[in-house]
């Protein structure tokens, strides 16, 4: 089969969904744009609210390892990308990171307006009194007690139902990720949605892909299973960071452009869990609604309220045995936070293809980030027990279980030398860079508008751009430089 | 009835033994080696790619072997003791492999057991909020909620 657009964008995520958007006014001039997703296309009624059944919303179940098998990523995998299963957490880049991006011609003049109207498209809202749940309250507390700021964060939730399973696909659509903004719009006004549709290689404008058959229980798509050959005059990359990157390696494009797959964060976390004394059933209410920057400028990292279902918190404790079965005998009395670590990039870690073609992503956790996650669990667990849990399930201490009168000691319990990779839970949902954006192809692959380096039908438009960590979650700053990529693409249109 | 197709013989009587040891009964948690644990497993396998599958059921082999170093038998066969004496080795294990695999037996494990609706009260889990939502996948449903008998 063969088919001709004027553009084509690969992804619906944060990137693609909205990229799809913004170029509406070219569709109603009579464009012929689509959207191509390598995931299925999900309908709300999908979203059963199983931790087993929705692990097909995930790459690798949710659990894709890096190379090294330091740790797991966690990337959406259907029509609507990473924002299908993420909790909606907005944050602005802020401007210190941009300048330390130096990228050229990239200002907050120009992302400004565009976070202005991504969040009023996307409904940014500040979490209200009543989305507050026990865990989320307790964290405030804890956090001022401590003498920590505690500040709110921005989330992108209309008429929010608060049954808290946003990441296992929001069954209420109250979060507005693109399945639910960006590309209602851009099908509306006639962009062409095609899902299972694996892209497996680029030539001079033109995709090679394979439509696969639609899993059961998920939205047809409008081409039959089988090969096509897409010619198209523009082509948008938004496969999300691993992808882009593999997607332009399996193509043979780092001939010219070496710094594809390099300069690549992941925001390595871990999820903490503190005993508290009676119910605070967090897995009912809004998961995420304060953080706490106290240690972003000294030690790198945030402090998050977090909620995870019963086997994923599993594999985040690192217990097992008869301390897990004790622990998990009062997982409705579990206290939960996220210590997210912004990392920054190094050359041992980068984007590579394996032999069958298979996208690797190869990350070693760096010693500064060990100490810092090290740190972070220090200050987590004496969260907990200001919060007034009673026990802190702590992976880098020398004995995970720290009862409350052993808090004093939480320094010489807790120590980098407990830290063994792969038997630490480390994980990942932010994975950034690969195609980052700058001057020329010896220190970059794009152009501050996602524009390929020497490749001008070819634009990258999701965190691939990122040159270095976003420091906050990362799809508002996604959107934003998905905008400021459509609207170069509408000029040379135009 | 739900036939095992990956998880029988030695890979069954390895993978009882060692879900009695990463998720032994505790107050109203019963032991994690059952049958219906082993079937959640086995159709969990049955969803992975081809050569993660070949690693994933080759490690559990090793696990069963292993045993002859931590006291003279197959893991199944050896005492509780030296069943968690092993599977403490492979955790922290200089040998990386061990490390992964131990990782991916552990988190079979206590997915096959605490992903089953029969395991949330025990837990003080209420689960979904819409809790008869139509299933995608029949068979793990019917499982989890232990609507199929299993055989190996």
């Amino acid at each position: 089969m063969k088919k001709h657009y004027d553009i084509v964008i690969i992804g619906s995520g944060a990137g693609g969904g909205t990229v799809a958007q913004s170029l509406i006014p070219l569709r109603e001039k009579g464009l012929k744009i689509a959207i191509l997703e390598q995931g299925p296309h999900f309908s709300h009624s999908f979203f059963t609210q199983r931790e087993i059944e929705m692990m097909r919303l995930f790459r690798f179940n949710g659990a894709w390892p890096v190379k090294s098998g330091e740790i797991t990523i966690a990337a959406g995998q259907g029509v609507g990308g990473s924002t299908l299963m993420y909790t909606g957490v907005s944050f602005r880049l802020p401007e210190p990171v941009l300048q330390e991006w130096n990228v050229p011609d990239l200002s907050m003049a120009d992302l400004y307006p565009r976070f202005d109207q991504i969040e009023q498209d996307i409904h940014v809202i500040e979490p209200s009194e009543k989305m507050v749940n026990d865990n989320n309250r307790l964290f405030k507390q804890g956090c001022e007690r401590l003498g920590w700021p505690v500040k709110k964060i921005p989330l992108n939730v209309k008429n929010c139902e608060k049954l808290g399973f946003c990441n296992l696909g929001c069954s209420s659509g109250s979060k507005q990720g693109t399945l639910e903004v960006q590309l209602p719009k851009a099908i509306k006004s006639g962009i062409d949605l095609i899902p299972n549709c694996e892209v497996v290689h680029l030539s001079e404008k033109t995709i090679h892909a394979k439509i696969h058959k639609a899993p059961p229980g998920t939205l047809e798509g409008m081409w039959q299973p089988g090969k096509i050959t897409i010619h198209s005059d523009i082509i948008i990359l938004a496969a999300g960071s691993p992808g882009t990157s593999g997607l332009l390696l399996k193509s043979g494009f780092q001939q010219h452009l070496p710094r594809i797959g390099r300069d690549i964060t992941l925001h390595p976390a871990m999820t903490l869990y503190g005993l508290y004394p009676k119910p605070i059933v967090n897995y009912r209410g809004f998961p995420k609604t304060f953080y706490t920057d106290q240690f972003t400028d000294s030690h790198n990292y945030y402090i998050e309220t977090a909620f995870y279902y019963p086997f994923v918190s599993t594999r985040h404790m690192g217990l097992w045995g008869e301390q897990l079965s004790e622990i998990m005998s009062k997982y409705n009395q579990l206290m939960t936070v996220l210590i997210l670590n912004h990392d920054t990039i190094r050359p041992e870690n980068r984007i590579t293809i394996d032999r069958k073609g298979n996208v690797q992503v190869h990350y070693q956790i760096a010693t500064s980030v060990i100490k810092s996650l090290c740190h972070a669990q220090i200050h987590a667990a004496r969260l907990f027990f200001e919060a007034g849990c009673e026990l802190a399930i702590i992976p880098c201490a020398s004995s995970p279980v720290i009862h409350r009168d052993q808090q004093k000691q939480l320094e010489q319990l807790i120590h980098k030398k407990h830290f063994i990779p792969i038997k630490t839970p480390v994980s990942s949902a932010h994975p950034q860079g690969g195609c980052a954006m700058g001057k020329n192809s010896d220190t970059s692959v794009t152009n501050s508008w996602g524009q390929v380096h020497g490749v001008p039908w070819l634009f990258v438009a999701d965190a691939s751009l990122f040159p270095n960590s976003a420091h906050v979650n990362p799809y508002l700053t996604v959107m934003a430089l998905a905008d400021r990529v459509a609207s170069k693409v509408i000029k040379i249109c135009s | 009835m739900y036939h095992c197709k990956h998880i029988k013989g030695h890979r069954l009587k390895t993978i009882l033994a060692a879900a009695n040891c990463i998720v032994p009964a505790h107050e109203g948690l019963s032991n994690g080696g059952t049958l219906e644990t082993a079937a959640v497993v086995d159709w969990a396998i049955d969803q992975m790619p081809g050569a993660l599958q070949f690693q994933f059921l080759i490690f559990i082999s090793i696990v069963y072997l292993l045993g002859i170093f931590f006291g003279g038998r197959p893991f199944h066969k050896l005492s509780y003791n030296d069943q968690i004496r092993q599977l403490k080795w492979m955790e922290s294990s200089p040998i990386k492999a061990f490390r992964m695999g131990f990782m991916g037996v552990k988190s079979y494990i206590c997915m096959g057991y605490f992903t089953r609706d029969t395991n949330w009260s025990a837990i003080k889990y209420h689960g979904p909020v819409f809790y008869d939502t139509p299933a995608p996948d029949d068979v793990i449903r019917k499982l989890c909620q232990e609507k199929l008998k299993v055989r190996s």
